[in-house]
């Protein structure tokens, strides 16, 4: 045989070759993972459930799944659906998931970040925590445990952080004991169970009490070796679950009353959860659910059955069913079973890696098909965006939202938006008289029959007199985005609130406040009034101004709540009182004008009134929403 | 000869061995001696019952590869796991048995690591590497140490020889190598003749890197719009690296010969970790040395009797520090030792029939320290192995040789464990080279250091874990004055027992280490070889290689992973390298390669979902380079260009591999 043909033939060969592994398995675009919906039960009932699946550490495998419990449809990956650009997705090794006010809060744990989503868990934002373990919420603030403080002590105690859930940020920091882990709050004092889990077999045995008004630890109460459970019951007692040290020293509950310990009960716990007056063990040594009871803590016969279970994990107890997470061998998916409390199993959903953090909510969301595909998904009824942000001197100004050095006009606008866009219930503020904000939302509002919109605010009413209370009233102007640049440079028209054409209010007023001029500062605020990001040495703001409003009423100084038409006037729980008509529409010389739609809102301040040591009448936002757009 | 007499008698004294001498072996002892390092094109008529693969000399030189782990890649059967970076650790599992069955030989002695049994192949530079073997099974050899029938698969690493023409007395070699990431990499050899068939040979190298670079993310969604897209540089993976090595070889006669090997490497490196949100970089550091010395005697009596004497001493030492102030805290410090000590002897009783029985003894020891906490002291673990083998080899005429060994091993005072393994070789036609071989081999992994006593995690009480092998394959080679072809198929049934494996104890996150898996693999390995020998000086070489692993897990079927293919193992992997290459008439080389490397889709953990699902990734590397003999100086330049397509790829998830990347070498040999 000839060479030649015999090379060309063995080329052709490694042709076919190469050309057969190229078509076989080549390589795409890298796909975020999928969300998931199986259909696990034909049962109705009301709301979802939140499943946070853990993930084994360094593989970024942590996860956030949701059941819809109206339709039985079981969602993986359902954080992934709502946030499909989040770099690296959720992140890695879930601790802790709790609802609060109107969001979702995760901790994640090697990826050193609290998650903050709506109730859709759409990213709102985070707060970054070094090694943050679990929450605790109270009023306007979140406590995160962190098994080091932002400077690592060379005796490897743990932190408790304190964040202002309105502007994400961490407000203080106080040691507690070794590897904190959970944490619960009891009245003014939190508590803070510490593992010490690092400290290499000899384990911390005490719970921290920190003074929530001096937010400093007042002592420490000792339990039990290596406490990791923390949670309180309806008679205010501690159940506090010990891990021991796997070894000689077996694990065991511990009840406080006060500080006084008044049981050990010899028992793993994996997971607790209270529910009336039963506290609901997960013993995972020996595969036992126990009901305990929180009046004399004997044992309560209950007919679940967990023996089968691999791995028993996760735990939740609600009125009408308990739900509890198998995590398996760790490393592949778990099981979520729900059962109701007769013992029988109502349906088992598989899970991620590690499914250990349950949270039920109200709402029951159904996955949008085209939320994978392209964004928005769905037009919100809450506002969307913030154009521009120029409050007026004042004590709140540089702190809600919370002024850092570098910030500019723009990432102020975006803390803005974290505070009180996609209904995030955080606060703004647009200090004294002209102060201003701009906002929208991701669609036009359409002017229809009757209100349009509501804006909320954080006035309430003075007890037993509704004429009077907290109310400092912004005017609201909106536009029509005219020239389609998606820009707040278009026409202004106001909306005409109740005292539009009263003798006492003034058009086309004007006033200056420049930074020379910021120079008294009240006892509680001792920051900047004037907002430190503008360059400008002053601004000049001009618009209608109404009269001052506050009075003594029966000794107390309040405002006289006005009619209708103005922001932050009446409570948001008047729904009436703080909607809104685009029919109000007047143009400069206060004719009426009919607008179709519009797609700006911008409220200021309309009162210039200081009163003393209580400070400038100040506009506050926490957020507007479309009432011609359901809620989702 | 007084020394030799004294041999005898320590042997007499350790062994009651046969004796034998084979004509084979003394040609190939002979021939690595004296033959130069040029590739030997014509292949002779296969005599190994094993047919290893190899890469060797200039064809080694040719792959754009840095370490010996690079190179293994172009084997087939072979998954090699990569961390990324001149650091990243590099280890290969050969046939999915899990890189704890592949034992690593440096010049014919096992490397140890007693602590994690794992060998970290991207240390070892290919500079001063002469040939890299890989056996399924174990060597063709009967002629071997006993411990070299305990592991499932074998490389070997063989290190340049000194050579000298007549006249000659001293070689010396420089590299210098510079590439991207900052890679600086010099490298300098001297060979000596100091007497008659006495050589010394000192090699020392140097390697450093930056490990900065650059590396993407990017997702879309379904609809084919981005998701998110971010490129950044990979932190903390700089290396730094010393590797001296001193060899003195005795060749006194034709059959026998003494040689002393002491190596020692030291580095210090970052430990990049995994990248996952939020988190890109991390702060461990390590710190490792190795050293070793071992010694060689072989001889050969009566034309029958082989006889052979290791002995190794080893000390590593290794610091892990985590800088990572978020993270536990940890600085430990591991000391581990080695002696080890082998007796070989082979006699052949019939020119048809040799027989081979082999002790080896081992001792090893791990101090244990933690450095945080001063009363925790240092920790003692230790180890004494025994290995005894005997085995036995028959060549009926041309047509069938055969090959059965048994080994027993004890550790400790457990009760000795045997296994044995059985080959055969069949060729039909005289005049043809075709073969059909196959082997059935049982072989141990015993539990490490980590496994047995790891904190809180390790149990004392675990058995070796078993594999058996079945493996059949059909050889063919021919070769004239225009080309040389080999080719080779095998089909394997691999199935592991008693697989040391984590297990969580029940208590949140408490792992115990259990023999709990069990693995079955049927797989297929095939490759060829093809150079042709083209007119005007040009040859092509082309080499493929295709590997189909099958490997699942049946340990449990109610896990959900029960029959999930094993993490890491691709269904199909496999890679395609061409070389054109021409020669002056004054004897200049100057040539090309290119090489293609595929890895099929897997998982990164046991079960088999799309949420553990891991893209395929294939590199096509290039190289160019020239050889040039200016008296009296030989002189070369290569110039390689890796992962050409920059394609973005992870082999380890969250560990991302590095995009396009360059190396430029020159040498100069005297």
């Amino acid at each position: 045989m000839h060479s030649g043909s015999k090379i060309l033939r063995i080329c052709s060969a490694i042709f076919i070759v190469l050309c057969s592994l190229y078509m076989t398995g080549c390589r795409g675009d890298e796909v975020i993972y999928p969300t998931i919906g199986t259909q696990v039960t034909e049962e109705e009932r009301e709301g979802g459930l939140y499943v946070l699946c853990e993930g084994n550490m360094g593989s970024n495998k942590a996860r956030l799944d949701y059941i819809n419990l109206k339709t039985g449809k079981y969602y993986s990956n359902w954080y992934g659906s709502q946030n499909p650009k989040q770099l690296k997705e959720l992140g890695d090794v879930g601790n802790d998931l709790q609802a609060y006010g109107t969001r979702l809060y995760a901790v994640i744990n090697c990826s050193h970040k609290v998650e903050v989503m709506d109730r859709k868990a759409r990213h709102i934002g985070q707060i970054d925590i070094p090694n943050c373990r679990y929450m605790a919420f109270r009023g306007d603030k979140m406590y995160v445990s962190a098994y080091v403080g932002s400077v690592a002590t060379p005796e490897l105690l743990g932190s408790v952080f304190e964040v202002d859930t309105a502007t994400l940020s961490i407000t203080n920091e106080v040691k507690v004991g070794h590897q904190p882990d959970e944490l619960c709050i009891i009245d003014d004092k939190l508590y803070v169970a510490n593992s010490g889990g690092y400290l290499m077999n000899k384990y911390d045995s005490t719970v921290s009490v920190i003074d929530l008004n001096s937010f400093t630890e007042i002592k420490k109460i000792p339990v039990g070796l290596n406490p990791t459970r923390i949670r309180v019951d309806d008679q205010k007692h501690l159940w506090i679950g010990c891990q021991g040290n796997y070894k000689d020293v077996k694990p065991s509950i511990v009840v406080l009353s006060g500080e006084t310990v008044v049981a050990r009960i010899p028992m793993a716990c994996a997971n607790i959860s209270i529910l009336g007056s039963t506290a609901y063990i997960l013993d995972n040594k020996n595969h036992i659910l126990h009901a305990m009871s929180t009046i004399d803590f004997t044992e309560i016969k209950q007919p679940i059955d967990i023996s089968a279970f691999e791995n028993p994990y996760g735990l939740l107890a609600t009125t009408d069913v308990i739900y509890i997470t198998d995590a398996k061998n760790y490393v592949s998916s778990g099981v979520l079973h729900c059962y109701g409390y007769d013992g029988k199993e109502h349906w088992s959903a598989k899970t991620g890696d590690i499914p250990g953090h349950l949270c039920r909510v109200g709402e029951a969301y159904d996955l949008n098909s085209d939320t994978t595909h392209s964004e928005p998904v769905k037009q919100s009824p809450y506002i969307s965006h913030v154009y521009e942000y120029l409050p007026a001197t004042g004590q709140f100004v540089n702190l809600l939202p919370k002024y850092k050095e570098g910030d500019n006009e723009e990432s102020m606008c975006r803390k803005c938006e974290l505070a009180i866009a996609n209904n995030a219930g955080g606060m703004i503020c647009l200090g004294g008289w002209g102060g201003y904000v701009t906002f929208g939302f991701d669609h036009s509002v359409q002017n229809k029959d009757g209100y349009d919109m509501r804006i909320l605010g954080n006035a309430f009413s003075m007890s037993g007199n509704a004429a009077f209370g907290s109310s400092e009233p912004g005017i609201v102007m909106v536009s029509c985005d005219d020239n389609k640049n998606g820009k707040p440079d278009d026409k202004w028209f106001e909306l005409k609130g109740a005292l539009y054409d009263d003798s006492s209010t003034k058009h086309n007023f004007t006033k200056t406040y420049t930074r020379a001029g910021d120079t008294i500062r009240n006892p509680f605020h001792q920051q900047p009034y004037y907002p430190q990001w503008i360059n400008k040495e002053s601004i000049t703001f001009t618009g209608s101004v109404l009269a001052p409003i506050t009075q003594k009423v029966s000794g107390q100084s309040v405002q006289r709540v006005l009619d209708y038409g103005y922001v932050d006037n009446k409570p948001n729980t008047d729904i009436e009182g703080t909607s809104f008509d685009i029919s109000w529409a007047v143009d400069a010389e206060g004719k009426s004008i009919s607008l179709p739609c519009i797609d700006f809102i911008r409220v200021y301040t309309a009162v210039d009134e200081n009163n003393g040591a209580t400070g400038e009448l100040s506009t506050e936002i926490t957020g507007a929403i479309d009432l011609h757009i359901a809620a989702h | 000869m007084k020394k030799r007499y004294t041999f005898i008698l320590i042997l007499a004294l350790c062994a009651r061995a046969a004796f034998a001498i084979n004509d084979a072996e003394q040609d190939s002892l002979y021939n690595d001696f004296r033959i130069e390092e040029v590739e030997v094109t014509a292949r002779a008529l296969t005599k190994d019952i094993i047919i290893p693969q190899t890469l060797k000399g200039a064809e080694l030189e040719r792959l754009n590869a840095l370490s010996v782990a690079d190179a293994l890649r172009y084997f087939s059967g072979v998954q090699l796991k990569d961390y990324g970076g001149v650091g990243g650790i590099k280890t290969i599992n050969i046939r999915s048995m899990g890189s704890q069955h592949t034992a690593v030989y440096y010049n014919g002695v096992q490397l140890g690591n007693a602590q994690n049994g794992q060998v970290d192949l991207g240390r070892f530079s290919l500079d001063n590497m002469e040939e890299i073997q890989l056996f399924n099974g174990q060597k063709s050899d009967i002629f071997q140490s006993a411990r070299e029938f305990g592991a499932a698969g074998n490389v070997y690493l063989t290190t340049r020889k000194p050579y000298f023409k007549e006249g000659e007395k001293v070689h010396v070699r420089g590299q210098m190598r510079f590439g991207s990431f900052a890679l600086a990499n010099p490298n300098v050899g001297v060979d000596v003749k100091l007497a008659e068939n006495l050589s010394l040979t000192m090699d020392a190298e140097y390697v450093y890197s930056n490990g900065k670079y650059p590396f993407r993310y990017k997702r879309v969604l379904p609809s084919g719009e981005t998701a998110y897209d971010t490129t950044a540089v990979r932190q903390n993976g700089d290396v730094n690296a010393v590797r001296t090595e001193f060899g003195l070889h005795h060749y006194y006669n034709n059959t026998g010969f003494w040689r002393i090997h002491a190596y020692n490497y030291y580095s210090e490196r970052g430990v990049p970790g995994a990248i996952v949100n939020n988190v890109w970089r991390n702060g461990e550091r390590l710190w490792d040395r190795n050293t070793f010395v071992q010694t060689q005697w072989q001889d050969k009596w009566f034309n029958r009797w082989d006889m052979r004497v290791l002995l190794k001493y080893a000390n590593d030492y290794t610091h892990y520090k985590n800088y990572e102030e978020r993270l536990l805290p940890s600085d430990n410090e591991y000391t581990q030792q080695e002696v080890y000590l082998s007796l070989a002897n082979k006699i052949q009783i019939f020119n048809w029939w040799d027989a081979s029985v082999a002790y080896d003894y081992q001792y090893n020891t791990l101090a244990r320290r933690n450095l945080l906490i001063a009363e925790a002291g240092t920790e003692y673990f230790n180890r004494h192995s025994h290995w005894l083998s005997a085995a036995m080899a028959f060549n009926i005429k041309e047509y069938l040789r055969a090959q059965a060994s048994v080994l027993m091993t004890a550790v400790n005072n457990d009760a000795p464990h045997v296994t044995p393994g059985v080959f055969f070789s069949f060729r039909p036609y005289p005049k043809i080279d075709l073969s059909l071989n196959a082997f059935y081999k049982q072989s141990y992994r015993y539990p490490t250091f980590n496994d047995l006593y790891y904190t809180d995690l390790g149990n004392a009480s675990l058995r070796p874990e078993l594999a058996r092998q079945h493996s059949v394959e059909i050889a063919y080679n021919k070769a004239d004055k225009r080309y040389d072809i080999h080719l080779s198929a095998s089909y394997y049934y691999n199935r592991v027992t008693d697989k040391i494996i984590a297990y969580p104890k029940g208590q949140q996150f408490r792992w115990t280490m259990l023999n709990l898996g069990v693995v079955k693999i049927n797989g297929v390995d095939a490759k060829g070889d093809f150079s042709f020998f083209l007119p005007l000086r040009f040859v092509l070489r082309t080499r493929l290689n295709y590997t189909y692993q099958k490997a699942i897990d049946v340990t449990n079927s109610n896990d959900i992973f029960y029959t999930h293919q094993i993490p890491y193992i691709p269904l199909h992997s496999g890679s395609v390298v061409l070389g054109l290459e021409w020669t002056s008439k004054r004897g200049d080389h100057y040539g090309f390669n290119y090489s293609f490397i595929y890895v099929g889709e897997r998982y990164g953990q046991q079960e088999n979902s799309i949420y553990n699902y891991v893209q395929p990734w294939y590199t096509h590397d290039l190289s160019v380079y020239g050889e040039w003999g200016i008296k009296p100086v030989w002189l070369k330049a290569n110039f390689e260009l890796n992962n050409m397509l920059g394609q973005d790829y992870e082999v380890i998830q969250n560990y991302p591999m590095p995009k396009q990347n360059i190396r430029c070498t020159v040498a100069v040999r005297y």
